[in-house]
């Protein structure tokens, strides 16, 4: 018996199998996948509990980053004008989230946790210049919030400094 | 031993600070007598006596004298300055000297300033010292109205200038920099040796600096005579020194011994012993720069070599005696204050570890020690030994590394314990450093508009 | 030559060279803070610098050790017990020194956090209150002081005794304890303050003008030459996203030897000043100015200049480049055939047969200084070389109304005649002369305005050489930053032709730069010319009256050449980017229009620090001039104008230094004083030529009797002479 035509037979049974099959695709956006608690997203600046910004303008994530795409320019808190504990604050904050690549050098750099990677990817835009996060922009709370996978399920436990501060 | 007087003979039975009852016993006779040497030869004698330096160092007198310049061979002038900043805690033989024998002491400075071809001395005084400084001013007001300093000493021709300076309160400006530094007029802050005192010190010039002690010594080496006087006390410690007897010990005060007598007879034959039938625990043989002896060390003559071989220094020859009711750790740490508060902050390691030694020593002794602190504390001693700019910081750390050594079980027993084991019953509970009753935190008063003083720091906002 | 061993490298060195240069010699590292050879022997203060001398039991601190033969030494890399006290001294630094690094100024650029990276610790051990102070203390609007970084190197100490002996900044208590305080908790003012935030190892002393303006990483350091006085000192200007944050020092150590005057390091914002002409403004007839294109206002600018024929008349101010110079020059002389022109600052060629570099002075036997004007108002860094020589030990002997010798205003010139004279010297001079006659090396330095160029102190220059067989040096100072180079480059186009702007009515008035527009004379010019084209980075009274208005560019934004006092051509760097053309390049274009062709650029060249052209190949070959008369007597107190180094355009554009501009006061000597009554402090009314004006009245013990010096800014429309009196009284004197 030649082994054709059961070859592709068999070969055939197996596409028809499939088709009956549930398929595993995710059905993105109506279902988003929760990302896992490193996900290295959009960034995020973070202020105390007293609405203090931790951030302090020391321009080290921008020394850190491989892709220089982060722009600290600092100034002096006043009395007046308290933005930060300390002496200074970052009063221009701008990344450049079209250069940006992500890698999270910027979150370790920070000696505060001012800044850090958040969940949200969804941050196309329709021109290069809506690419640029000013400091606002990045201290506001995400629109919207991107599912997280279960941290117990998948992460060490967040540390006692990183929960606290 | 004997007890043999050299200095202070006399000043018992008869008032020497007057010049006329100096004169009676002999004085100024050895002014006289070298008057009539040559310098050279006045040398040779400080050089055949051995005397080592009564201030704490113990180097050969006629060995530092001899580095000086011939004044023929130096444009500059030569200074003679005499070290009596005596703050060395424990010693008060200086004070004894300045009160009780002060023309032998002025005799001594106008021979050694001769000697080295000076003619502008200095008396560098603590200022504490004020009666000292009423009778040495008298003394060589005296002095001077009898031609034995001043314009044309005794027909000599050769003239002399003595200035005496009082100190500001500085324990550094007993370290000869830190003297010649305070004496120009400056910060009172050692300087780096080389260049040594002797090519370049006062005013960059020339300049011999002697203890009081050693200067008073002068003329009765040139009494007896350089070979004589070096056969009194033991080898390599020549002659007789006044040592300052204190602590826990009946009859404390200044005792002037044959050097090679031990601390047993200075303590017990001499001093009476400790009181209230208490046990002798620890002996600091030389002032609290040098490091401790414990009771079974207590045979140790006071003598230069014999010191240095049981690990420790003769130093400025002060005794203090120390019995079982005293905390070690405290004493450790009354010790360390000292330091911190006398540290004159050119050096970084004497001027931070010692303020770290203290906050160490003070978490100890309050029994909140960990058993890892302990081990900090030795090895901060050991990073300032032989780091710092002047011997200030070794003195520090010294005798604190000596006390963990020898009662390390004390020290233990404060970790362990949680607390000091003399529960607030030791000999040095409740005495109070100087820096513990000073605020020293300096506020700015510059009003200056434009920038604005943060009061808050980054630690405090964070909480 | 000495055989030095370190690290087991064998090293030839020359006999006394401090060891650390001899080991960077060789590429090895030895960790230094206290030690600045600048600030005069090293102390040994910081202790960094340990390390191993075999011989010796202890460590050594390296850099107060010099090379003798045979000495062998091991630093951290080869050996354990020095890198060990390496790694002690820095853990007792961090001892107490605060977390601010993310907050500090100095992040990036810190050497204790280089050395800590190098030498230092990986963690600390320590967990007790560390010690605090309040901070930051501005102990000046220009510097702010922060004690808990202080690690108490001294070196701010020392330069304020010892380099610019001003006694300012001092250390206060002791120990742990110890601070930097100013004396009396006064202000820090001087001439020289900023240095010290160079010198600062940390972010204890900071700039208060660049106080969080940018990261090391953040920005660009262009090599160039400050443009505000004639000394022309070597600065890097950092800028970020191309805007001017501050300058530092190069250390170029034949002219400044890395020092700066306040000036020169913090009127840098100047160029941002908000009323800094942008555009070119054209005079419209009855509507005022309006902004113009470039071309329109070259239009207009051509269109005057034609008019006026060949009655031009241009006044330089000094400023400009040797480049702009010539190429205004030319189009004066070839283009408009023209050869009259006002200079700031004239300048005899001959002089250069005295040329020496600045650090010549230090190496002085005797120097001589002359002129009214104090040198540390006109050209600051030559004051602290004569410091320098006095610390070593040479004699320095100024002749002035205020000096050593207390000479008659306006007399400099007459006392180089008198010098001249050998044995008919004046009584006062006599010492003078002695000095200068046993005196192997001379430093001439001549400090006021001289309409011949420098041929007094020349003269005298050439006396001494020829008869005392002395090396002399001549530093004449000029007035303006390039007056030397504007004044020779205007010669050399012309041949050494040139013309007096002349009486009666003037075709065109070319004012080219600020100091130009703010000079009384070009005020008077420009009140009899028809035509006034003005080049300025400021409006003014002059620009006010202009028919075409240039926008001006500074210093930091262009390219070309500046001749400093000493006859060394230097190049400025463009910094910063100006608003629009600069001068050179409009230059070119008005010239095309009269047929001189101009290179819009300056030639490139690639030095980094500019050399001293040798002076050998000149000699001195003019006659002796002749001494002006003296200024008739009168009533009243002789009038000295002092010109103040913290006045002009840049200078009052920048708020921290307001504090350094002169105050309005008129010094006394003490006599007069007290004839008139008057106590120190005092207010007083100066009344002169019609005029009078409050002043507060300060006492100089060493002011000759019978003169008064008042800034030149509050001396405005006075003439030679004053009379002063009590404010309350009213009698005049």
């Amino acid at each position: 018996m030649s082994p054709q035509p059961f070859d592709s037979l068999k070969g055939f049974a197996v596409t028809f199998r499939q088709m009956f099959k549930k398929p595993i695709t995710q059905q993105y956006p109506e279902y988003k996948r929760p990302v896992y608690p490193r996900f290295r997203g959009r960034h995020r600046l973070w202020r105390h509990e007293n609405g203090l910004e931790k951030c302090v303008g020391c321009s080290l994530c921008a020394a850190a980053c491989p892709a220089d795409c982060i722009r600290v320019v600092a100034a002096e808190n006043t009395p007046g004008n308290r933005v930060s504990p300390g002496e200074r604050y970052a009063r221009i904050y701008e990344i450049n989230l079209s250069r940006c690549i992500f890698c999270g050098y910027c979150e370790l750099a920070c000696p505060f946790d001012a800044i850090t990677l958040e969940a949200e990817f969804e941050i196309s835009e329709y021109s290069r210049d809506d690419l640029i996060y000013t400091k606002d922009m990045l201290l506001a709370e995400p629109v919207k919030r991107m599912p997280v996978a279960d941290r117990d399920l998948y992460d060490t436990p967040t540390p006692v400094w990183k929960a606290e501060s | 031993m004997p007890r043999r007087e050299l200095l202070l003979e006399d000043a018992d039975t008869r008032d020497l600070t007057k010049l006329a009852g100096y004169e009676a016993i002999g004085g100024y006779a050895s002014l006289r007598k070298a008057l009539d040497m040559e310098r050279q030869a006045v040398l040779a004698e400080l050089l055949d006596a051995n005397v080592r330096g009564r201030g704490g160092a113990g180097f050969p007198m006629g060995r530092k004298a001899s580095f000086l310049p011939h004044p023929d061979d130096t444009p500059k002038p030569i200074y003679l300055v005499a070290n009596a900043d005596e703050s060395e805690p424990g010693t008060f033989k200086d004070r004894e000297i300045l009160l009780r024998v002060p023309h032998l002491f002025v005799e001594g400075v106008v021979i050694a300033a001769y000697t080295i071809g000076s003619g502008h001395a200095f008396i560098y005084l603590r200022g504490e010292y004020l009666a000292e400084f009423e009778v040495v001013t008298a003394a060589l007001e005296e002095a001077r109205a009898a031609g034995y300093l001043g314009k044309n000493v005794l027909g000599s021709g050769w003239d002399l200038t003595v200035v005496v300076h009082r100190g500001a309160g500085a324990y550094i400006c007993g370290e000869e920099t830190g003297l010649l530094e305070s004496l120009e007029g400056r910060r009172g802050q050692p300087r780096t040796k080389p260049p040594f005192p002797a090519i370049s010190g006062l005013y960059a010039s020339p300049t011999l600096i002697n203890n009081v002690e050693t200067l008073a010594t002068v003329p009765k080496i040139l009494e007896l005579g350089g070979k004589k006087y070096a056969r009194i006390g033991v080898e390599n410690s020549a002659g007789t020194r006044v040592f300052s007897l204190s602590g826990n010990v009946v009859n404390g005060g200044n005792y002037e011994l044959e050097l090679g007598t031990t601390l047993r007879e200075l303590i017990d034959e001499i001093g009476g012993g400790i009181p209230d039938g208490r046990e002798l625990k620890a002996i600091i043989p030389g002032g609290s720069s040098v490091p401790v002896l414990t009771a079974a060390e207590v045979d140790t003559p006071l003598d230069f070599d014999s010191m240095a071989q049981a690990g420790t220094m003769l130093g400025s020859g002060a005794v203090i005696v120390i019995d079982d009711r005293c905390c070690m750790v405290q004493l450790g740490l009354r010790v360390a204050q000292f330091y911190m508060h006398e540290s004159c902050g050119k050096c970084t390691p004497c001027r931070e570890g010692t303020r770290w030694m203290v906050q160490l020593l003070r978490k100890i002794e309050e029994g909140e020690a960990t058993q890892g602190e302990l081990d900090v504390l030795l090895n901060v001693c050991d990073r300032i030994l032989g780091n710092c700019l002047c011997p200030l910081g070794d003195a520090a750390a010294m005798p604190v590394a000596s006390y963990v050594a020898k009662f390390r079980d004390e020290f233990q027993r404060h970790i362990d314990e949680g607390a000091c084991p003399f529960g607030g019953e030791s000999s040095l509970a409740g005495v109070l450093a100087p820096v513990d009753q000073h605020d020293a935190h300096l506020r700015s008063q510059i009003e200056v508009p434009g920038i604005r003083a943060e009061r808050e720091s980054l630690t405090e906002a964070h909480g | 030559m000495v055989r030095v061993t370190i690290d087991g490298q064998e090293v030839l060195a020359p006999k006394g060279q401090g060891l650390v240069e001899t080991a960077a010699s060789v590429g090895i590292e030895i960790p230094v803070f206290c030690y600045e050879p600048r600030l005069g022997p090293p102390v040994g203060a910081c202790r960094m610098c340990l390390c191993e001398v075999e011989g010796l039991p202890k460590l050594q601190a390296a850099c107060t050790l010099t090379a003798t033969d045979g000495l062998v030494l091991r630093t951290a890399r080869t050996s354990e017990q020095a890198a060990g006290g390496q790694s002690a001294i820095l853990e007792f630094i961090l001892l107490n020194h605060p977390l601010d690094c993310p907050d500090c100024d100095k992040g990036g650029e810190c050497p204790l956090q280089d050395l800590t990276f190098r030498f230092g610790p990986g963690s600390t051990r320590m967990q007790f209150p560390k010690r605090t102070f309040d901070k930051p203390i501005p102990i000046s609007p220009l510097i702010a002081l922060d004690r808990e970084r202080c690690i108490l190197c001294y070196r701010c100490t020392r330069f304020s005794e010892s380099v610019s002996e001003d006694g300012q900044l001092v250390a206060a208590n002791r120990g742990a304890q110890s601070i930097i305080a100013t004396f009396e908790d006064e202000p820090y003012r001087a001439h020289f303050s900023g240095n010290v935030l160079e010198l600062c190892p940390v972010g204890a002393l900071t700039s208060t003008t660049y106080r969080f303006r940018a990261r090391p990483w953040e920005i660009q350091n262009v090599p160039t030459v400050c443009g505000l006085c004639p000394v022309g000192c070597n600065v890097w200007a950092t800028t970020r996203e191309g805007k001017v944050a501050r300058i530092l020092s190069r250390n170029h150590p034949e002219v400044h030897e890395g020092w700066l005057c306040d000036k020169g390091r913090f009127a840098y914002d100047h160029l941002r000043a908000e009323d800094r002409l942008r555009t070119p403004l054209v005079r419209v007839r009855r509507r005022g100015f309006e902004e113009a294109s470039h071309e329109a206002a070259l239009d207009a600018a051509e269109a005057g200049l034609r008019a006026a024929g060949s009655s031009v008349v241009v006044a330089f101010s000094g400023g400009e480049t040797v480049e702009q110079a010539t190429a205004l020059a030319r189009i004066v002389r070839e283009g408009l055939g023209s050869d009259a022109a006002l200079l700031p600052d004239d300048w005899d060629a001959a002089l250069d047969a005295f040329r020496a570099p600045l650090s010549a002075i230090r190496d002085a036997d005797v120097c001589l200084i002359l002129g009214d004007d104090p040198v540390v108002e006109r050209a600051p860094v030559v004051d602290l070389w004569l410091r320098a020589a006095r610390r070593a030990e040479a004699e320095v002997i100024a002749v002035n109304p205020a000096g050593d010798v207390q000479a008659a205003p306006g007399s400099a010139a007459q006392v180089c005649a008198d010098l001249r004279e050998g044995k008919k010297v004046p009584t006062e001079l006599r010492e003078t002369a002695k000095s200068l006659k046993s005196a192997k090396r001379v430093a001439l330095v001549w400090s006021e305005d001289d309409p011949t160029g420098g041929r007094h102190v020349g003269a005298l220059a050439n006396e001494l050489h020829e008869n005392g067989r002395a090396e002399v040096a001549v530093y004449v100072l000029p007035r303006t930053p390039n007056g030397r180079g504007v004044a020779t480059a205007w010669y050399t186009v012309g041949e050494g032709r040139s013309d007096p702007p002349g009486e009666g009515e003037i075709g065109a008035l070319v004012v080219s730069g600020d100091e130009a527009a703010s000079d009384p004379r070009v005020a008077d010019l420009a009140a009899r010319a028809s035509f006034v084209l003005t080049t300025a980075m400021f409006q003014s009274e002059l620009t006010a009256w202009s028919h075409v208005v240039l926008p001006g560019t500074s210093y930091l934004e262009r390219e070309g050449t500046y001749v400093n006092l000493e006859g060394r051509p230097q190049r400025l760097r463009r910094a910063v980017v100006p608003f629009g053309p600069d001068e050179l390049e409009w230059l070119a274009q008005l010239a095309e229009r009269f047929g001189v062709a101009i290179d819009p650029w300056a030639a490139p060249t690639a030095a980094e620090q500019a050399d001293l052209p040798p002076a050998d190949e000149f000699a001195w070959s003019r006659p002796d001039p002749q001494a002006p008369p003296g200024k008739p007597a009168g009533p009243g107190l002789e009038l000295v104008r002092i010109g103040a180094l913290f006045s002009g355009a840049a200078v009052e554009r920048i708020p921290q230094l307001q504090f350094q501009r002169p105050a309005a006061e008129v010094e006394l000597a003490h006599e007069d004083a007290s004839t008139r009554g008057i106590a120190p402090g005092e207010a007083v009314v100066v009344t002169s030529n019609g005029t009078s004006r409050e002043l507060r009245a300060g006492l100089n013990r060493k002011l000759r009797v019978g003169v008064v010096r008042i800034p030149a800014e509050h001396a405005k429309d006075f003439g030679d002479r004053v009379q002063v009196s009590r404010l309350s009284t009213g009698e005049s004197r």
